[in-house]
Protein backbone atom coordinates (compact mmCIF):
# COMPACT_ATOMS: atom_id res chain seq x y z
CA UNK A 1 0.00 0.00 0.00
CA UNK A 2 2.60 2.20 1.08
CA UNK A 3 4.97 2.49 -1.93
CA UNK A 4 1.40 2.79 -4.33
CA UNK A 5 0.58 5.68 -2.43
CA UNK A 6 3.75 7.24 -2.37
CA UNK A 7 4.51 7.11 -6.27
CA UNK A 8 0.92 8.45 -6.76
CA UNK A 9 2.27 11.26 -4.83
CA UNK A 10 5.23 12.06 -6.81
CA UNK A 11 2.95 11.47 -9.96
CA UNK A 12 0.48 14.28 -8.42
CA UNK A 13 3.89 16.36 -7.75
CA UNK A 14 5.38 15.82 -11.63
CA UNK A 15 1.34 17.03 -12.90
CA UNK A 16 1.51 20.06 -10.18
CA UNK A 17 4.75 21.26 -11.15
CA UNK A 18 3.87 21.21 -15.06
CA UNK A 19 0.99 23.53 -14.32
CA UNK A 20 2.90 25.91 -12.26
CA UNK A 21 5.90 26.01 -15.21
CA UNK A 22 3.12 27.14 -17.82
CA UNK A 23 1.45 29.17 -15.19
CA UNK A 24 4.51 31.03 -14.68
CA UNK A 25 5.31 30.97 -18.36
CA UNK A 26 1.98 32.58 -19.57
CA UNK A 27 2.06 35.41 -16.86
CA UNK A 28 5.60 36.28 -17.28
CA UNK A 29 4.59 36.21 -21.49
CA UNK A 30 1.74 38.78 -20.60
CA UNK A 31 3.47 40.71 -17.97
CA UNK A 32 6.39 41.30 -19.74
CA UNK A 33 4.65 42.01 -23.43
CA UNK A 34 6.56 38.98 -25.36
CA UNK A 35 6.05 38.78 -28.85
CA UNK A 36 4.29 35.99 -30.15
CA UNK A 37 7.50 35.89 -32.55
CA UNK A 38 9.65 35.43 -30.36
CA UNK A 39 7.70 33.02 -27.22
CA UNK A 40 4.33 32.42 -27.92
CA UNK A 41 2.02 31.97 -24.84
CA UNK A 42 0.61 28.82 -23.95
CA UNK A 43 -2.52 30.00 -24.36
CA UNK A 44 -1.52 31.11 -27.97
CA UNK A 45 -0.44 27.29 -28.63
CA UNK A 46 -3.37 25.82 -27.58
CA UNK A 47 -5.57 27.83 -29.72
CA UNK A 48 -3.63 26.92 -32.32
CA UNK A 49 -3.74 23.57 -31.68
CA UNK A 50 -7.27 23.75 -31.52
CA UNK A 51 -8.40 25.92 -34.81
CA UNK A 52 -5.52 23.43 -36.75
CA UNK A 53 -7.77 20.59 -35.74
CA UNK A 54 -11.15 22.49 -36.47
CA UNK A 55 -9.93 23.58 -39.48
CA UNK A 56 -8.84 20.14 -40.60
CA UNK A 57 -5.68 21.77 -41.55
CA UNK A 58 -3.69 19.69 -39.79
CA UNK A 59 -4.76 15.90 -40.90
CA UNK A 60 -3.75 15.66 -44.16
CA UNK A 61 0.31 16.53 -43.06
CA UNK A 62 -0.20 14.38 -39.68
CA UNK A 63 -1.20 11.54 -41.93
CA UNK A 64 1.63 12.24 -43.96
CA UNK A 65 3.84 12.51 -41.55
CA UNK A 66 2.73 9.14 -39.81
CA UNK A 67 2.41 6.74 -42.49
CA UNK A 68 6.29 8.12 -42.96
CA UNK A 69 7.28 6.91 -39.31
CA UNK A 70 5.68 4.41 -39.50
CA UNK A 71 6.91 2.92 -42.58
CA UNK A 72 10.43 3.97 -41.81
CA UNK A 73 10.34 2.82 -38.79
CA UNK A 74 9.41 -0.78 -39.70
CA UNK A 75 11.30 -0.81 -42.81
CA UNK A 76 14.40 0.20 -40.52
CA UNK A 77 13.74 -2.08 -38.20
CA UNK A 78 13.31 -5.16 -40.37
CA UNK A 79 16.12 -4.68 -42.35
CA UNK A 80 18.53 -4.07 -39.19
CA UNK A 81 17.09 -7.17 -37.11
CA UNK A 82 17.75 -9.22 -40.28
CA UNK A 83 21.29 -7.92 -41.32
CA UNK A 84 22.09 -8.03 -37.39
CA UNK A 85 21.02 -11.80 -37.02
CA UNK A 86 23.00 -12.76 -40.04
CA UNK A 87 26.19 -10.79 -38.86
CA UNK A 88 25.82 -12.21 -35.83
CA UNK A 89 25.34 -15.80 -36.71
CA UNK A 90 28.22 -15.35 -39.02
CA UNK A 91 31.55 -14.34 -37.37
CA UNK A 92 33.03 -14.16 -41.10
CA UNK A 93 30.96 -11.96 -42.31
CA UNK A 94 30.94 -9.89 -38.82
CA UNK A 95 33.72 -9.67 -39.21
CA UNK A 96 34.34 -8.01 -43.21
CA UNK A 97 31.27 -5.89 -42.89
CA UNK A 98 30.36 -4.72 -39.68
CA UNK A 99 33.37 -2.36 -39.52
CA UNK A 100 32.16 -0.94 -42.54
CA UNK A 101 29.07 -0.62 -41.01
CA UNK A 102 30.59 1.04 -37.71
CA UNK A 103 32.16 3.58 -40.61
CA UNK A 104 28.99 4.45 -42.37
CA UNK A 105 26.89 4.81 -38.76
CA UNK A 106 29.30 8.10 -38.04
CA UNK A 107 27.78 9.51 -41.23
CA UNK A 108 25.37 11.86 -40.75
CA UNK A 109 22.38 10.86 -42.19
CA UNK A 110 20.84 14.16 -42.55
CA UNK A 111 23.45 15.02 -44.47
CA UNK A 112 22.61 12.78 -47.38
CA UNK A 113 18.95 13.26 -47.48
CA UNK A 114 19.25 15.92 -49.97
CA UNK A 115 20.68 12.77 -52.24
CA UNK A 116 17.62 10.79 -51.21
CA UNK A 117 15.33 13.51 -52.53
CA UNK A 118 16.88 13.34 -55.89
CA UNK A 119 16.66 9.62 -55.86
CA UNK A 120 13.45 9.01 -55.11
CA UNK A 121 11.57 12.25 -55.36
CA UNK A 122 9.11 14.89 -53.41
CA UNK A 123 6.49 11.88 -52.38
CA UNK A 124 6.38 9.74 -49.04
CA UNK A 125 8.82 7.39 -50.37
CA UNK A 126 12.32 9.62 -50.22
CA UNK A 127 10.90 10.48 -46.10
CA UNK A 128 10.20 6.71 -45.86
CA UNK A 129 13.68 5.78 -47.03
CA UNK A 130 15.51 8.88 -44.24
CA UNK A 131 13.61 7.75 -41.40
CA UNK A 132 14.46 3.67 -42.31
CA UNK A 133 17.65 4.66 -42.44
CA UNK A 134 18.31 6.49 -39.31
CA UNK A 135 16.09 3.67 -37.69
CA UNK A 136 18.27 1.28 -38.89
CA UNK A 137 21.66 1.26 -37.13
CA UNK A 138 20.90 1.64 -34.02
CA UNK A 139 18.54 -1.63 -34.24
CA UNK A 140 21.72 -3.23 -36.39
CA UNK A 141 23.95 -2.30 -33.67
CA UNK A 142 21.76 -3.64 -30.37
CA UNK A 143 21.48 -7.04 -32.09
CA UNK A 144 25.18 -7.38 -32.60
CA UNK A 145 25.89 -6.18 -29.46
CA UNK A 146 23.20 -7.78 -28.10
CA UNK A 147 23.88 -11.31 -29.20
CA UNK A 148 28.03 -10.79 -27.62
CA UNK A 149 26.00 -9.78 -24.36
CA UNK A 150 25.20 -13.77 -23.89
CA UNK A 151 26.87 -14.36 -20.64
CA UNK A 152 29.35 -16.78 -20.66
CA UNK A 153 28.60 -18.61 -17.51
CA UNK A 154 24.88 -19.17 -19.21
CA UNK A 155 26.59 -20.67 -22.43
CA UNK A 156 28.93 -22.90 -20.18
CA UNK A 157 26.11 -24.44 -18.82
CA UNK A 158 24.20 -25.07 -21.98
CA UNK A 159 27.21 -26.61 -23.12
CA UNK A 160 27.53 -28.80 -20.48
CA UNK A 161 23.91 -29.68 -20.64
CA UNK A 162 24.60 -30.71 -24.12
CA UNK A 163 22.66 -28.35 -25.97
CA UNK A 164 23.48 -28.28 -29.79
CA UNK A 165 24.18 -24.62 -31.46
CA UNK A 166 20.68 -24.21 -32.10
CA UNK A 167 18.95 -25.04 -29.14
CA UNK A 168 21.96 -22.76 -27.54
CA UNK A 169 20.57 -20.25 -29.96
CA UNK A 170 16.67 -20.67 -29.45
CA UNK A 171 16.93 -21.05 -25.77
CA UNK A 172 19.57 -18.52 -24.36
CA UNK A 173 20.89 -16.38 -27.45
CA UNK A 174 18.22 -14.96 -28.61
CA UNK A 175 16.59 -13.99 -25.58
CA UNK A 176 19.44 -12.97 -24.22
CA UNK A 177 19.89 -10.46 -26.90
CA UNK A 178 16.07 -9.13 -26.59
CA UNK A 179 17.27 -6.94 -23.67
CA UNK A 180 19.67 -4.70 -25.93
CA UNK A 181 17.52 -5.21 -29.09
CA UNK A 182 14.58 -3.44 -27.12
CA UNK A 183 17.11 -0.87 -26.20
CA UNK A 184 17.71 -0.18 -29.59
CA UNK A 185 13.68 -0.32 -30.86
CA UNK A 186 13.06 2.15 -28.12
CA UNK A 187 15.85 4.65 -29.79
CA UNK A 188 14.86 3.78 -33.29
CA UNK A 189 11.00 5.21 -32.29
CA UNK A 190 12.56 8.63 -31.35
CA UNK A 191 14.80 8.53 -34.42
CA UNK A 192 12.12 7.30 -36.69
CA UNK A 193 10.06 10.71 -35.93
CA UNK A 194 13.63 12.84 -36.44
CA UNK A 195 14.11 10.56 -39.47
CA UNK A 196 10.81 11.57 -41.68
CA UNK A 197 10.72 15.24 -40.57
CA UNK A 198 13.92 15.64 -41.94
CA UNK A 199 13.14 14.61 -44.75
CA UNK A 200 10.38 16.84 -45.49
CA UNK A 201 12.36 19.91 -44.14
CA UNK A 202 14.60 19.12 -47.58
CA UNK A 203 11.59 18.77 -49.37
CA UNK A 204 8.23 17.36 -49.51
CA UNK A 205 4.57 18.30 -50.81
CA UNK A 206 2.82 17.84 -47.12
CA UNK A 207 3.83 16.55 -43.66
CA UNK A 208 4.42 18.24 -40.39
CA UNK A 209 8.19 18.87 -40.84
CA UNK A 210 6.49 20.26 -44.30
CA UNK A 211 4.22 22.21 -42.36
CA UNK A 212 6.59 23.98 -39.67
CA UNK A 213 8.55 25.42 -42.42
CA UNK A 214 5.57 26.95 -43.93
CA UNK A 215 4.23 27.88 -41.25
CA UNK A 216 7.87 29.41 -39.98
CA UNK A 217 7.84 31.29 -43.45
CA UNK A 218 5.04 32.97 -42.36
CA UNK A 219 6.01 33.76 -38.85
CA UNK A 220 3.61 31.87 -37.44
CA UNK A 221 5.08 30.59 -34.60
CA UNK A 222 2.55 29.95 -32.34
CA UNK A 223 1.49 27.56 -34.98
CA UNK A 224 5.56 26.24 -35.40
CA UNK A 225 4.67 25.34 -31.47
CA UNK A 226 1.43 23.73 -31.90
CA UNK A 227 3.09 21.18 -34.73
CA UNK A 228 6.06 20.54 -32.35
CA UNK A 229 3.23 19.12 -29.70
CA UNK A 230 1.97 16.55 -32.29
CA UNK A 231 5.25 15.99 -33.38
CA UNK A 232 6.31 14.88 -29.92
CA UNK A 233 2.74 13.31 -29.00
CA UNK A 234 4.01 11.11 -32.03
CA UNK A 235 7.33 10.11 -30.83
CA UNK A 236 5.83 9.42 -27.13
CA UNK A 237 3.02 6.99 -28.79
CA UNK A 238 5.68 5.10 -30.65
CA UNK A 239 8.00 5.48 -27.45
CA UNK A 240 5.49 4.47 -25.08
CA UNK A 241 4.65 1.48 -27.06
CA UNK A 242 8.32 -0.24 -27.56
CA UNK A 243 8.51 0.36 -23.54
CA UNK A 244 5.14 -1.36 -23.16
CA UNK A 245 6.52 -4.24 -25.65
CA UNK A 246 9.10 -4.40 -23.67
CA UNK A 247 7.98 -5.12 -20.47
CA UNK A 248 5.72 -7.65 -21.93
CA UNK A 249 8.63 -9.77 -23.87
CA UNK A 250 11.78 -8.67 -21.42
CA UNK A 251 9.56 -9.37 -17.84
CA UNK A 252 12.36 -10.09 -16.41
CA UNK A 253 14.30 -7.25 -16.35
CA UNK A 254 12.76 -5.33 -13.56
CA UNK A 255 15.76 -4.06 -11.86
CA UNK A 256 14.37 -2.01 -9.28
CA UNK A 257 11.73 -4.88 -8.05
CA UNK A 258 13.39 -7.05 -4.83
CA UNK A 259 12.86 -9.99 -4.65
CA UNK A 260 9.08 -11.16 -3.98
CA UNK A 261 10.22 -13.79 -1.13
CA UNK A 262 13.23 -13.03 0.28
CA UNK B 1 51.32 -28.73 14.89
CA UNK B 2 49.51 -30.71 17.51
CA UNK B 3 46.92 -32.06 14.77
CA UNK B 4 49.76 -33.00 12.90
CA UNK B 5 50.27 -36.20 14.70
CA UNK B 6 46.57 -37.12 15.21
CA UNK B 7 46.24 -36.66 11.39
CA UNK B 8 48.95 -38.37 10.49
CA UNK B 9 47.10 -42.09 10.11
CA UNK B 10 44.76 -40.63 7.71
CA UNK B 11 46.65 -39.13 5.48
CA UNK B 12 48.45 -39.72 2.72
CA UNK B 13 50.73 -38.24 -0.13
CA UNK B 14 49.07 -37.13 -3.07
CA UNK B 15 52.21 -39.17 -5.13
CA UNK B 16 51.08 -42.51 -3.17
CA UNK B 17 49.14 -44.90 -5.75
CA UNK B 18 45.31 -44.92 -4.42
CA UNK B 19 45.40 -48.28 -4.07
CA UNK B 20 46.04 -48.58 -0.32
CA UNK B 21 42.94 -47.33 0.29
CA UNK B 22 40.52 -48.71 -2.92
CA UNK B 23 41.60 -52.10 -2.88
CA UNK B 24 38.74 -53.85 -2.35
CA UNK B 25 36.37 -51.93 -3.94
CA UNK B 26 35.44 -51.95 -8.06
CA UNK B 27 37.35 -49.86 -10.66
CA UNK B 28 37.54 -45.99 -9.73
CA UNK B 29 34.31 -44.17 -11.52
CA UNK B 30 36.93 -41.39 -12.63
CA UNK B 31 40.42 -42.23 -13.11
CA UNK B 32 42.67 -39.23 -13.14
CA UNK B 33 46.15 -39.57 -14.53
CA UNK B 34 49.08 -37.71 -14.85
CA UNK B 35 46.53 -34.66 -15.74
CA UNK B 36 48.04 -31.75 -17.06
CA UNK B 37 46.93 -28.37 -18.35
CA UNK B 38 48.74 -25.44 -19.52
CA UNK B 39 47.00 -22.03 -20.72
CA UNK B 40 48.43 -19.51 -22.45
CA UNK B 41 47.63 -15.66 -21.34
CA UNK B 42 47.23 -13.20 -23.50
CA UNK B 43 50.25 -11.66 -22.92
CA UNK B 44 51.63 -14.74 -24.36
CA UNK B 45 53.04 -16.14 -21.18
CA UNK B 46 52.59 -20.04 -20.38
CA UNK B 47 50.46 -20.64 -17.18
CA UNK B 48 50.83 -24.28 -15.86
CA UNK B 49 46.98 -24.69 -14.41
CA UNK B 50 47.18 -28.50 -13.31
CA UNK B 51 50.43 -30.31 -13.34
CA UNK B 52 50.26 -34.02 -12.46
CA UNK B 53 46.91 -34.45 -11.02
CA UNK B 54 46.35 -38.21 -10.05
CA UNK B 55 42.71 -39.31 -8.15
CA UNK B 56 40.51 -41.88 -8.21
CA UNK B 57 37.28 -41.56 -7.46
CA UNK B 58 35.23 -44.42 -6.36
CA UNK B 59 31.26 -44.58 -7.30
CA UNK B 60 28.94 -43.18 -4.69
CA UNK B 61 31.99 -41.00 -3.31
CA UNK B 62 31.70 -37.18 -1.59
CA UNK B 63 35.46 -35.39 -3.08
CA UNK B 64 35.74 -31.95 -1.24
CA UNK B 65 38.45 -30.37 -3.46
CA UNK B 66 39.98 -27.02 -1.24
CA UNK B 67 42.53 -24.80 -2.20
CA UNK B 68 43.36 -20.91 -2.35
CA UNK B 69 42.27 -18.83 -6.18
CA UNK B 70 44.69 -20.14 -8.92
CA UNK B 71 45.32 -23.94 -8.01
CA UNK B 72 43.45 -24.66 -10.72
CA UNK B 73 40.25 -26.46 -8.78
CA UNK B 74 37.93 -25.05 -11.46
CA UNK B 75 39.87 -25.81 -13.70
CA UNK B 76 40.03 -29.46 -13.08
CA UNK B 77 35.94 -29.25 -12.56
CA UNK B 78 35.72 -28.44 -15.88
CA UNK B 79 37.97 -30.50 -17.68
CA UNK B 80 35.90 -33.65 -15.83
CA UNK B 81 33.02 -31.35 -17.01
CA UNK B 82 33.88 -32.12 -20.87
CA UNK B 83 34.33 -27.69 -21.39
CA UNK B 84 37.89 -27.85 -21.35
CA UNK B 85 40.37 -30.16 -22.48
CA UNK B 86 43.38 -31.27 -20.93
CA UNK B 87 47.06 -31.00 -22.12
CA UNK B 88 48.24 -33.64 -21.00
CA UNK B 89 47.48 -36.89 -18.75
CA UNK B 90 44.35 -39.01 -18.54
CA UNK B 91 40.78 -38.52 -17.57
CA UNK B 92 38.81 -41.47 -17.90
CA UNK B 93 34.94 -41.40 -16.23
CA UNK B 94 33.24 -44.87 -16.57
CA UNK B 95 36.38 -46.14 -18.30
CA UNK B 96 35.82 -43.25 -21.29
CA UNK B 97 38.16 -40.72 -21.55
CA UNK B 98 36.17 -37.04 -21.08
CA UNK B 99 36.17 -35.12 -24.36
CA UNK B 100 32.83 -33.82 -24.30
CA UNK B 101 30.41 -33.20 -21.82
CA UNK B 102 28.54 -35.96 -20.87
CA UNK B 103 24.86 -37.00 -20.66
CA UNK B 104 25.51 -38.38 -16.85
CA UNK B 105 26.99 -35.86 -15.40
CA UNK B 106 25.47 -32.99 -13.91
CA UNK B 107 26.84 -29.60 -12.78
CA UNK B 108 26.05 -26.85 -10.61
CA UNK B 109 28.03 -23.24 -10.85
CA UNK B 110 28.66 -20.89 -8.50
CA UNK B 111 26.06 -18.53 -10.24
CA UNK B 112 22.89 -20.16 -9.91
CA UNK B 113 22.67 -19.59 -14.07
CA UNK B 114 19.27 -20.33 -14.22
CA UNK B 115 17.66 -18.72 -17.80
CA UNK B 116 15.70 -15.84 -16.56
CA UNK B 117 12.88 -15.70 -18.93
CA UNK B 118 12.01 -19.31 -17.93
CA UNK B 119 9.85 -20.77 -15.04
CA UNK B 120 11.53 -22.35 -12.20
CA UNK B 121 10.08 -25.55 -13.27
CA UNK B 122 11.24 -25.16 -16.94
CA UNK B 123 14.65 -24.20 -15.79
CA UNK B 124 14.76 -27.99 -13.86
CA UNK B 125 13.58 -29.17 -17.04
CA UNK B 126 16.14 -27.69 -19.58
CA UNK B 127 18.56 -30.99 -19.41
CA UNK B 128 15.87 -33.34 -20.50
CA UNK B 129 14.04 -30.72 -22.72
CA UNK B 130 17.68 -30.36 -24.77
CA UNK B 131 17.21 -34.42 -25.23
CA UNK B 132 13.59 -33.81 -26.61
CA UNK B 133 12.20 -35.72 -23.53
CA UNK B 134 9.08 -33.96 -22.75
CA UNK B 135 7.58 -36.61 -20.83
CA UNK B 136 5.31 -36.67 -17.95
CA UNK B 137 7.81 -38.59 -16.20
CA UNK B 138 10.32 -36.10 -16.26
CA UNK B 139 7.79 -33.76 -15.53
CA UNK B 140 6.80 -35.72 -12.10
CA UNK B 141 10.61 -36.07 -11.55
CA UNK B 142 11.03 -32.34 -11.68
CA UNK B 143 8.29 -31.25 -9.44
CA UNK B 144 9.47 -34.23 -7.09
CA UNK B 145 13.12 -32.81 -7.15
CA UNK B 146 11.88 -29.22 -6.27
CA UNK B 147 9.18 -30.63 -3.53
CA UNK B 148 12.55 -32.33 -1.92
CA UNK B 149 14.24 -28.65 -1.67
CA UNK B 150 11.21 -26.89 -0.60
CA UNK B 151 10.35 -25.25 -3.48
CA UNK B 152 6.86 -27.48 -4.96
CA UNK B 153 5.71 -23.98 -4.45
CA UNK B 154 7.67 -22.62 -6.82
CA UNK B 155 7.49 -24.37 -9.62
CA UNK B 156 5.94 -21.49 -11.76
CA UNK B 157 7.82 -18.80 -10.23
CA UNK B 158 10.45 -16.96 -12.46
CA UNK B 159 13.90 -17.21 -10.87
CA UNK B 160 14.12 -13.27 -10.12
CA UNK B 161 11.36 -14.24 -7.64
CA UNK B 162 13.62 -16.07 -5.54
CA UNK B 163 16.42 -15.27 -3.13
CA UNK B 164 19.76 -16.97 -4.29
CA UNK B 165 19.82 -19.56 -2.30
CA UNK B 166 16.11 -20.49 -3.48
CA UNK B 167 18.19 -20.44 -7.18
CA UNK B 168 20.95 -22.52 -6.18
CA UNK B 169 18.15 -25.36 -5.05
CA UNK B 170 16.73 -24.87 -8.29
CA UNK B 171 20.08 -25.42 -10.15
CA UNK B 172 20.81 -28.29 -8.07
CA UNK B 173 17.25 -29.79 -9.33
CA UNK B 174 18.55 -29.20 -12.85
CA UNK B 175 21.43 -30.78 -12.41
CA UNK B 176 19.93 -33.92 -10.30
CA UNK B 177 17.58 -34.05 -13.58
CA UNK B 178 19.02 -36.65 -16.13
CA UNK B 179 19.61 -38.46 -12.81
CA UNK B 180 23.15 -38.01 -13.04
CA UNK B 181 26.33 -40.63 -11.79
CA UNK B 182 28.74 -37.73 -11.08
CA UNK B 183 27.27 -34.53 -9.79
CA UNK B 184 30.17 -31.78 -10.46
CA UNK B 185 29.87 -28.52 -7.76
CA UNK B 186 31.83 -25.40 -8.48
CA UNK B 187 31.89 -23.54 -5.51
CA UNK B 188 27.69 -23.73 -5.51
CA UNK B 189 27.33 -21.85 -2.06
CA UNK B 190 30.58 -18.97 -2.33
CA UNK B 191 27.90 -16.61 -3.34
CA UNK B 192 25.82 -17.15 -0.50
CA UNK B 193 25.70 -15.47 2.94
CA UNK B 194 26.87 -17.73 5.50
CA UNK B 195 23.77 -18.84 7.30
CA UNK B 196 22.08 -19.58 3.98
CA UNK B 197 24.88 -21.23 2.89
CA UNK B 198 25.05 -23.91 6.29
CA UNK B 199 21.35 -24.71 5.65
CA UNK B 200 22.56 -25.67 1.80
CA UNK B 201 24.96 -27.44 2.81
CA UNK B 202 22.65 -29.82 5.50
CA UNK B 203 20.22 -29.95 2.43
CA UNK B 204 22.75 -30.85 0.00
CA UNK B 205 24.10 -34.12 2.56
CA UNK B 206 20.60 -34.60 3.27
CA UNK B 207 19.58 -34.80 -0.85
CA UNK B 208 22.96 -36.89 -1.12
CA UNK B 209 21.57 -39.62 1.60
CA UNK B 210 18.43 -39.71 -0.57
CA UNK B 211 20.24 -39.78 -4.11
CA UNK B 212 23.42 -41.77 -4.03
CA UNK B 213 25.84 -39.67 -6.64
CA UNK B 214 29.44 -39.48 -6.98
CA UNK B 215 30.42 -35.44 -5.91
CA UNK B 216 33.28 -33.73 -7.13
CA UNK B 217 32.11 -30.27 -4.88
CA UNK B 218 34.63 -27.82 -5.24
CA UNK B 219 35.52 -25.02 -2.36
CA UNK B 220 37.39 -22.44 -1.06
CA UNK B 221 36.24 -23.00 2.52
CA UNK B 222 37.83 -25.71 4.71
CA UNK B 223 35.07 -26.83 7.38
CA UNK B 224 32.71 -27.12 4.16
CA UNK B 225 34.92 -29.37 2.13
CA UNK B 226 35.54 -31.49 5.82
CA UNK B 227 31.70 -31.20 6.38
CA UNK B 228 30.51 -32.49 3.12
CA UNK B 229 33.34 -34.70 2.16
CA UNK B 230 34.39 -38.47 2.56
CA UNK B 231 37.78 -36.62 1.20
CA UNK B 232 39.68 -33.33 1.37
CA UNK B 233 41.70 -32.81 -1.99
CA UNK B 234 43.67 -30.19 -0.85
CA UNK B 235 45.37 -28.36 -3.71
CA UNK B 236 48.61 -25.59 -4.06
CA UNK B 237 48.61 -22.97 -6.62
CA UNK B 238 51.55 -21.98 -9.12
CA UNK B 239 51.15 -24.92 -10.54
CA UNK B 240 48.07 -25.88 -9.61
CA UNK B 241 48.19 -29.72 -7.82
CA UNK B 242 47.03 -31.93 -5.20
CA UNK B 243 49.59 -31.59 -2.13
CA UNK B 244 47.14 -33.76 0.13
CA UNK B 245 44.28 -36.33 -0.06
CA UNK B 246 42.92 -36.19 3.48
CA UNK B 247 40.42 -39.00 4.42
CA UNK B 248 37.48 -37.54 6.67
CA UNK B 249 36.56 -40.22 9.36
CA UNK B 250 33.62 -38.68 10.71
CA UNK B 251 30.85 -40.81 10.76
CA UNK B 252 27.31 -40.01 8.74
CA UNK B 253 24.81 -38.58 8.88
CA UNK B 254 26.69 -35.77 9.97
CA UNK B 255 25.21 -32.24 11.21
CA UNK B 256 26.10 -28.99 12.29
CA UNK B 257 26.42 -30.69 15.32
CA UNK B 258 30.09 -32.33 14.20
CA UNK B 259 31.58 -29.06 13.50
CA UNK B 260 31.87 -28.58 16.98
CA UNK B 261 33.30 -32.29 17.27
CA UNK B 262 36.88 -32.68 18.54
CA UNK B 263 37.81 -34.36 15.44
CA UNK B 264 36.43 -32.20 12.87
CA UNK B 265 38.66 -29.43 14.46
CA UNK B 266 41.37 -31.86 14.22
CA UNK B 267 41.00 -32.25 10.59
CA UNK B 268 40.61 -28.73 9.47
CA UNK B 269 43.65 -27.96 11.62
CA UNK B 270 45.38 -30.00 9.62
CA UNK B 271 44.22 -28.81 6.27
CA UNK B 272 45.06 -25.29 7.37
CA UNK B 273 48.68 -26.64 8.25
CA UNK B 274 48.89 -27.47 4.89
CA UNK B 275 47.95 -24.13 3.66
CA UNK B 276 50.57 -22.39 6.25
CA UNK B 277 50.01 -19.85 8.78
CA UNK B 278 51.47 -16.94 6.74
CA UNK B 279 50.01 -17.06 3.15
CA UNK B 280 45.78 -17.83 3.52
CA UNK B 281 45.55 -16.37 -0.24
CA UNK B 282 41.87 -16.73 -0.09
CA UNK B 283 41.45 -19.81 1.88
CA UNK B 284 38.58 -18.84 4.73
CA UNK B 285 40.63 -20.12 7.32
Amino acid sequence: MKPQAFSNMHRLQKVLFGIVFLALWEAAGRLFHISDLVLPVPSAIVGKLVSFSVSGLIWPHLYATVVEIIVGFLLGVVSGLVLGVLLSLSPLVERLIYPYIVALQTLPKVAIAPLFIIWFGYGLTSKVIVSALVCFFPVLVSVVAGFHATDKDQLDMMKAFGASKWQTLVRLRVPSALVLIFAGLEIAAVLAVIGAVVGEFVGAQAGLGFLIVTLNFNLDVPGVFAVLIYLSAIGLLLHGLMRFAARRYIFWIRRNDAPVVA
Amino acid sequence: MRTENAVQGQVRRADLLPSAQGAASAAPLIQIAGLEKRFITRSGEPVVALSNVNLDIRENEFISVVGPSGCGKTTLLRILAGLEHATGGMVRAGGEAISAPRDDVGIVFQQATLLPWNTVLSNVLLPVQLKGDRSQAVMDRAKRLLSFVGLGGFVQKYPFELSGGMQQRVAICRALMREPRVLLMDEPFGALDAMTRETMNLELMRLWSEERKTVVFITHSIPEAVLLGDRVIVMSPRPGRISEIVDVDLGRPRSLQTMSSARFGELCGHIRAIFGSDSPMGVSL
